[in-house]
């Protein structure tokens, strides 16, 4: 342990990057989903996961809501959210063409982030729950409550989408689509009903995000992009087309900007995942879990 | 008048201002198996990407079961009973051998008859049942060029359409090729090929159509072609 004064102080890092770096992960999922579908990277994915941290926050605020079981209306929300725009706005645009919907993409976080600073205020807010505070020991290591449940729930979240990918028809669906859009459709499978189911599960992945964020950190109107950028860092990692991967990969980098922030410093968080993330692109372009793409 | 199963009347199909298809008119028969041969950019492929709704036609009508539908999108296309597979396998790489199957029962035609489907595509390919959990991509190129083919079947289509199935493939699965089409032939489904293996083509078609830089220039029975001393001079010295 040369970096680490003690093991459990390494055991401890890691299991906060661990635990961060899940938000990471379903965020990155998401992104996946909808760059298979329609080969663009979803730049405003962080910003409609601080989107949906505000709808958890006044949620609570206002009624009390457990931000838990906000998540319960914040999946079908965003899932909603996420079908509407699709049908209304991308799926138009679409058909112009790539940078068309990219820049529609981007227009979209800088609109959500206008939106959410004049409704909101551009101040720092955080959930105050009874349990906020709660920690427990784990032998040597302290475990925060919330982050655990955060964990948890992007866990679940990443189960259901692998399953629903691995064994529904819809899913496999989406899938072949993601590989050969021509082809699908030849074979029966519409293109704008996988792209507008792609796009939905991919916001109401961003839904779960924003719950998790809300539950856990404080966050901002202008918090989103980072995230965006973290999630397209996890995905490169990951490996595109791959859930599992994706959710690997935003765990990774949670892990690894816990770990680069300790031994060099805090500062250094973003400049070390960028690092990692070109090292990544040009060493291994097709991700670090997956089999070189054939 | 008995209706033709595929008719195509007086296409016209241009990429940009090019010409790729003019004035092209053609039917496929039931149970019949008809062939488009031509060389290289003659609009073969073209031809079947509009048929398949890939591509709209800038002119001309596409009747299949007597029905117009040169304004439907390919999903809808393949949902009514015509299947193309096109060039080039396409298939979806990562996706197990079974999977890829699945999904060629996605229209409603198909779904209801999974199970039976899938049995029957193992009794025509029975090397895809030794490679059902395989990622499609494992593949060798023989093996691809069955699963593609017993995807499109998994649809139940009426009209299959198959473009260059031989292309690529080493000769001795060639022949195995022709004698599966042969097998579905007698099964009952109609088939459009297009090939450039004009020889084993024709000698199997129960009729063929010759396109030469996007209009149809000969036409005749496949045997018949063989004989046809212009058919002859135009292609067969050229492939001979």
């Amino acid at each position: 342990m040369t970096f680490f004064p003690s093991t459990s102080v390494f055991l401890q890092i890691l299991v906060n990057g661990i635990l961060y770096g899940s938000m990471y992960g379903i965020a990155a999922i998401g992104l996946s989903l909808i760059f298979g579908s329609m080969q663009i990277i979803f730049i405003a994915q962080g910003t409609v996961m601080i989107l949906a941290a505000y709808f958890t926050f006044w949620l609570f605020q206002l009624t009390g809501l457990d931000p838990i079981a906000c998540l319960l209306l914040c999946v079908p929300v965003f899932l909603g959210l996420g079908w509407i725009l699709y049908r209304g706005l991308f799926l138009r645009v679409a058909a112009a063409g790539k940078n068309p919907s990219l820049l529609l993409a981007f227009g979209l976080m800088v609109l959500l982030e206008s939106l959410m600073s004049i409704l909101w205020t551009p101040n720092q807010r955080a959930i105050n729950t009874t349990y906020t505070a709660l920690g427990f020991d784990l032998g040597p290591l302290k475990i925060s409550f919330t982050r655990l449940m955060a964990f948890a729930v992007s866990l679940a979240a990443t189960g259901m989408v692998f399953l629903f990918m691995r064994r529904t028809l819809w899913g496999k669906a989406v899938r072949a689509a993601s590989e050969d859009m021509e082809a699908a459709a030849l074979l029966g499978i519409s293109p704008r009903r996988v792209g507008s189911l792609a796009f939905a599960i991919g916001l109401a992945l961003a839904g779960v995000a924003g719950v998790a964020v809300a539950l856990t950190y404080p966050f901002d109107p202008y918090s989103g992009f980072i995230f965006s950028l973290k999630a397209l860092i996890a995905v490169a990692f990951g490996g595109l087309g791959s859930v599992v991967g994706a959710f690997l990969g935003g765990v990774l980098l949670g892990v690894i900007e816990g770990m680069g922030s300790y031994i060099i410093s805090g500062g250094w968080a973003d400049a070390i995942s960028y690092g990692a993330f070109l090292l990544v692109l040009m060493f291994r372009p097709e991700g670090l879990f997956g089999r070189p793409a054939t | 008048m008995a209706k033709h199963l595929l008719e195509v009347i007086d296409l016209d199909v241009f990429y940009g201002d090019a010409p790729a298809v003019r004035e092209v008119s053609f039917h496929v028969d039931e149970n019949r198996v008809v062939a488009l041969v031509g060389s290289n950019g003659a609009g073969k492929s073209t031809l079947l990407k509009t048929i398949s709704g890939l591509v709209r036609p800038k002119k001309g009508e596409i009747l299949f079961l007597g029905e117009p539908f040169g304004h439907l999108r390919p999903e809808e296309v393949t949902e009514l009973g015509l299947s193309h597979v096109p060039e080039g396998r396409r298939l979806f790489a990562r996706l197990s051998v079974r999977e890829n199957l699945e999904l060629g029962a996605f229209p409603a035609r198909g779904r209801p008859r999974l199970k039976e489907s899938m049995d029957r595509a193992f009794t025509l390919f029975p090397v895809l049942r030794k490679r059902i959990h395989q990622p499609a991509g494992s593949l060798s190129g023989g093996e691809q060029q069955m699963l593609t083919i017993a995807r499109a079947l998994m649809a139940k289509p009426v009209l299959l359409m198959l473009d260059e199935p031989s292309l690529g493939l080493a000769p001795v699965v060639v022949r195995l090729m022709f004698e599966i089409i042969e097998t579905l032939h007698r099964e009952g489904v109609s088939i459009l090929l297009v090939e450039q293996n004009v020889h084993q083509t024709l000698r199997m078609a129960d009729f063929a159509y010759v396109l030469q830089t996007g209009r149809i220039t000969l036409r005749g029975e496949g045997a018949d072609l063989l004989e046809n001393s212009d058919f002859q001079r135009a292609y067969l010295g050229m492939i001979g």
